[in-house]
């Protein structure tokens, strides 16, 4: 990716919108970089599996060399107390609710950004710092970011965090999908760590698949949906689990691409520049009535 | 000359086909299984047998006792961050026969000798064939969700020692301490009495016993999906105890895991077939039914007039709907302790027997004005009827 700082990119946006106040905006849509390449990888997380040890926590922060207590500390179970969200400090975390189907082992759901095959974090982005990946992965540039926080109001799973407590600098946070391992053939740092191999990494054709087969052959097991599948217009990780995913505290963003919504108003506002020069029309016409008024005072 | 060497060249071909097949196993096609199952091709050869990688399918052929299998494992195929851990093989086969037997772990063998996990589940996290978990997740999926259920833990060191210098000595010691463990034999309960949160209807009083002697239910019908925290929750020894001394157990399942394994066979009964305002007796035919098993019927099992399916059906009441035989001519009446004489042996059931219901004492009003049963007998008591009697009666 091409490297870019704030000023340059002030620089050519100065330079561009002069240059585009002469043309026209018809060609100019701002639609998010669509690469959904068909061997895109994704990561299937069995519910039912995880133990709650939250190893992968561990892993992610040493990964992605943020500040980390030992991982012993990891095996306090009392943090799951707390309903917890991916934070700037911690990328992926793990909460613990009541297992229906056996009181003694509850579900454990890890929780990170869902790498939409559509992201709207990506279609919000108005520096074009973030990109769907053709491996999957939705990275941004931080370098191109200049901390608006439109992607944290467009995401439809609240992932994206923000350095509040950073003075300086401060930066855009989320999960990766460990782009910089993958990149150099490893597997994501939680995928490598997890013990009991909840996360299945692969591509996401092969993991639905998988998905499939497990609810076929278990259906007492898992309920008959794989969050993710359809969610958001499909995502790049997979869900699946042995009750409502609602009581497991997943969102319902419904099953269309989120960009959907908001780049219809977005463009709507500006489509053919017809409502911009009709609401223009109306003032100067305002304008005109109450000159004419005061004219013949 | 060349018809003999066609002759010993055919024989070659033949036996050569045969015995490189057949030395599989005698049996080997008798296993009920289809080919398909384990072959992908259509002709398997013994140099290729084009065997499929092994699918997560209930399928196994591993019949051997505890005794028969192996005592301690040592499992040290992945111990790079742990020393190797120590299986106590024997003691889990044994515990698993009061579950799934030996196909909870061994979930898919085929045919011949018993596949240890590693054959299927490949050593690397990074693989082709993700469809199964690898090694490392296999183990642990087996292992630590009995675990962590009676412990309720989940730290690593309970199963794994760290890795160091004294590894060898803690190896052969822990090996030492789990040679020769046996399970005690599980104690039954007679009843147990639930305790619901209902107000009217609170007690359900569940006769074990009568269940598994006298209704023939398999372990396996109730027991589906039950591991060692059934008895083994440190959290909850005392239900346990609770269970075996006949004290009412408060509702500790959510309410649908508590009907679960009663509605496989009570699903159309109404709540009040069990749930009652104080625990039972125990089960009672005249009370439940409103039909007496007096003594002829008492030493019966279920089946034995009800059919062998799980729900027993209600049955039309006259005798007559199973003893065919209770008719004039028929039927030799010293089996009902009375034999006839020879005014009455002719005449049909139904002139002494009203509507053809033996259960209540034969009229003899309709013949005589001055006779009455059992003062007056029509032909000579001749004792007690032998069970073995009565079975031939059916």
């Amino acid at each position: 990716m091409q490297k870019q700082n704030r000023r340059d990119f002030l620089k050519t946006s100065a330079i561009l919108s002069t240059a585009i106040a002469g043309l026209s905006t018809n060609k100019t849509k701002a639609k998010p970089k669509e690469i959904l390449s068909e061997d895109r990888m994704g990561v299937l997380v069995d519910t039912t599996v995880c133990i709650g040890c939250r190893n992968c926590e561990w892993a992610c922060k040493v990964a992605h060399e943020l500040p980390t207590k030992p991982k012993e500390s990891y095996s306090d179970r009392t943090a799951f107390k707390k309903l917890r969200r991916p934070s700037e400090g911690a990328l992926t975390v793990v909460n613990e609710f009541s297992n229906p189907q056996n009181l003694n082992i509850p579900t454990d759901v890890k929780v990170q950004c869902m790498h939409c095959d559509h992201p709207s974090c990506v279609s919000a982005c108005i520096v074009g710092a973030m990109s769907k990946e053709e491996n999957g992965s939705v990275i941004w540039d931080t370098d191109k970011c200049i901390g608006c926080r439109y992607c944290m109001v467009a995401c439809p799973f609240q992932v994206p965090s923000f350095q509040y407590d950073k003075a300086l600098n401060p930066k855009i946070m989320k999960c990766d999908f460990c782009f910089e391992r993958t990149k150099i053939g490893k597997l994501p740092a939680c995928v490598e760590i997890c013990p009991v191999e909840t996360l299945t990494y692969g591509p996401r054709s092969e993991l639905i698949k998988i998905a499939r087969d497990k609810i076929k052959h278990n259906p007492d097991r898992y309920i008959d949906h794989i969050y993710g599948e359809n969610e958001a217009g499909g995502t790049s990780w997979l869900y699946l689990a042995n009750q409502d995913f609602a009581k497991i505290a997943f969102p319902n963003p419904g099953d269309k691409p989120m960009p959907g919504t908001s780049e219809s108003i977005q463009h709507g506002i500006f489509a053919y520049f017809v409502p911009p020069v009709f609401f223009y029309a109306i003032l100067g016409g305002i304008m005109w009535i109450t000159k004419k008024r005061k004219e013949a005072e | 000359m060349i018809r003999r060497i066609i002759f010993i060249s055919l024989f070659v071909l033949i036996n050569a086909t045969l015995f490189g097949q057949a030395k599989v196993s005698k049996n080997h096609p008798l296993t009920g299984l289809t080919c398909k199952t384990c072959h992908s091709c259509n002709v398997p050869t013994s140099k290729d047998p084009c065997l499929n990688a092994c699918p997560r399918a209930e399928m196994t052929t591993v019949n051997q006792t505890p005794a028969q299998s192996p005592e301690v494992e040592v499992m040290k195929e992945l111990s790079n961050r742990y020393a190797p851990v120590v299986f106590p093989h024997r003691t889990h086969a044994q515990m698993s026969e009061m579950s799934g037997g030996c196909q909870t772990c061994h979930h898919f063998n085929t045919i011949g000798p018993i596949q240890p996990c590693i054959n299927c589940h490949e050593t690397k996290r990074q693989r082709d064939d993700i469809s199964k978990p690898d090694l490392e997740a296999a183990y642990h999926q087996q292992c630590i969700n009995c675990h962590r259920e009676w412990s309720h833990r989940i730290d690593c060191t309970s199963c794994h020692a760290e890795k160091g210098s004294n590894e060898s000595a803690a190896i052969s010691s822990s090996i030492k301490k789990m040679t020769g463990k046996i399970h005690p034999e599980i104690a039954e309960p007679k009843k147990l009495i639930f305790e619901t949160k209902y107000k009217s209807g609170k007690y359900v009083t569940f006769y074990h016993d009568e269940h598994v002697k006298v209704f023939g239910a398999n372990c396996v019908d109730c027991h589906k999906q039950q591991n060692c925290s059934q008895c083994h929750d440190k959290g909850k020894a005392t239900m346990i105890v609770t269970s075996l001394s006949g004290a009412p157990i408060k509702m500790h399942k959510p309410e649908q895991q508590h009907h679960k394994p009663c509605f496989s066979c009570h699903q159309d009964d109404k709540c009040s077939t069990c749930h009652l305002e104080k625990p039972s007796g125990p089960f009672n035919h005249e009370a439940s039914t409103g039909w007496a098993l007096n003594k002829f019927h008492e030493n019966l099992s279920c089946s034995k007039c009800h059919g062998s399916v799980k729900k027993f059906e209600k049955l039309d009441p006259a005798c007559t709907s199973c003893h065919n035989n209770f008719i004039q001519g028929k039927f030799d009446h010293s089996a009902a302790g009375l034999k006839l004489d020879e005014n009455h042996s002719s005449l049909e059931c139904e002139n002494c027997h009203e509507n053809k219901d033996f259960s209540k004492p034969p009229v003899c009003s309709s013949c005589h004005d001055d006779k009455n049963f059992p003062k007056d007998r029509p032909g000579k008591t001749v004792g007690k009827i032998p069970s073995k009697k009565i079975k031939s009666l059916k």
